[in-house]
């Protein structure tokens, strides 16, 4: 995988990067490092609030529920039902999805086309509500007026372009 | 959000009253754990990237970085500060990279930069958030490592598919919250001028 050379080789020139600005590497990591307390310490509690609602979403039945009622409008969308509860969960974790994906390739196959499909669903979308959550919770901002309507139609255009070019390839 | 978090809790709860009550509360706390579980494995992301992130900018790359992409940003955002505008930059590159939750630090320090202590969103915080939420992964590596681990013939299939999949949503997002930004502030102009208008005829009668 070439993809997997990508990360190491960027840290290498980095540091060599550092070397050559007569930078202290090392004190620098320190440093940065020591911040991610207070980063986990102030993300901490909204995460614990939304992995709440998450597991009641999908323990309780309301995603399966939700999937159904809203299966008549994924139809229209050209969607299979198939992936409606991927899509549900996807807005709220990105972890939760990645386990319903798993579920589908098991189910139908790796190389399906639903499996495809959810693949490129999942990775071309982001877990909006978790996402709002953790990037504000260092602010007062309660208030996202058309931040969140915006970010789930662009998610759910995304989703129908995935469904669609799964089916031509 | 409380809008949404709260019926989420009181719907799944009520839900489970009915079908499953007796597993009712442990799936609150199975939650918690799983947040937990998820917030040790961010600290370590977190504390790794940081510690990178201060090296990229004690070096001075950031600053690069953000020449580079200040066209877009500049576009983007409007007028940032250069430090809001580093953030940015460094956010929009781990992004691309796909390097997942690396890219949480540098939003919370940009959305904390463009904070004025108010309640409503700005239209950069807004900006940002769409810009994340619509994924600029451009090798989805998480989902082909799945593959290659469910024993998939053709793991890199789905590169082409994402793609086109991550364009669609970021392009209509980046649109609508452009268009949303501008009616706001149209709806905003015409709130004033009718006050205004309103006023005036006050005016005169006192007059």
């Amino acid at each position: 995988m070439i993809s997997s050379y990508i990360i190491p080789i960027l840290i290498i020139l980095l540091i060599i990067y550092s070397v050559i600005k007569r930078k202290n590497a090392y004190s620098s990591f320190v440093y940065g490092a020591k911040t991610s307390f207070d980063l986990v310490l102030t993300s901490f509690p909204y995460i614990v609030a939304i992995f709440i609602a998450i597991e009641l979403f999908s323990v309780s039945g309301l995603s399966t529920i939700m999937g159904k009622l809203l299966a008549p409008l994924f139809n229209i969308l050209g969607i299979p039902t198939e992936l409606s509860e991927l899509i549900l969960l996807k807005p709220f974790s990105g972890c939760g999805s990645l386990a319903v994906l798993e579920n589908i390739f098991s189910t139908y196959g790796v190389d399906s086309y639903l499996a495809r499909a959810g693949c490129a669903i999942v990775g071309s979308s982001e877990a909006i509500f978790y996402i709002t959550a953790v990037y504000f919770s260092g602010t007062k901002v309660k208030k996202f007026s058309y931040g969140i309507p915006v970010a789930i139609i662009s998610n759910l255009l995304g989703v129908v372009a995935a469904c669609l070019i799964c089916k031509v390839i | 959000m409380n809008a949404v978090w709260i019926s989420f809790m009181i719907v799944g709860l009520g839900i489970m009253l009915f079908n499953n009550v007796d597993i009712a509360f442990s799936t609150i706390l199975t939650g918690s754990e799983k947040a937990i579980s998820l917030a040790l494995k961010l600290w370590a992301i977190y504390a790794v990237w940081l510690g990178i992130l201060k090296i990229v900018e004690d070096t001075g790359l950031n600053n690069k970085i953000a020449k580079l992409l200040s066209p877009i940003i500049n576009k983007l955002f409007g007028k940032t500060n250069p430090e809001v505008k580093n953030q940015i930059a460094v956010n929009l590159t781990s992004n691309m990279l796909g390097m997942g939750n690396a890219c949480t630090p540098s939003a919370i320090n940009a959305i904390n930069g463009m904070d004025k202590g108010s309640d409503v969103a700005t239209a950069g915080m807004l900006m940002l958030m769409i810009l994340n939420t619509s994924s600029l992964e451009i090798l989805p590596t998480t989902v082909i490592g799945l593959r290659v681990a469910a024993g998939s013939l053709n793991p890199n299939d789905i590169i082409f598919p994402t793609l086109i999949a991550t364009t669609v949503s970021t392009v209509s997002g980046v649109v609508m919250c452009k268009l949303c930004e501008k009616l706001k502030s149209k709806l905003k102009q015409r709130k004033n001028t009718t006050e205004l208008s309103k006023q005036t005829p006050v005016f005169k009668k006192v007059k």
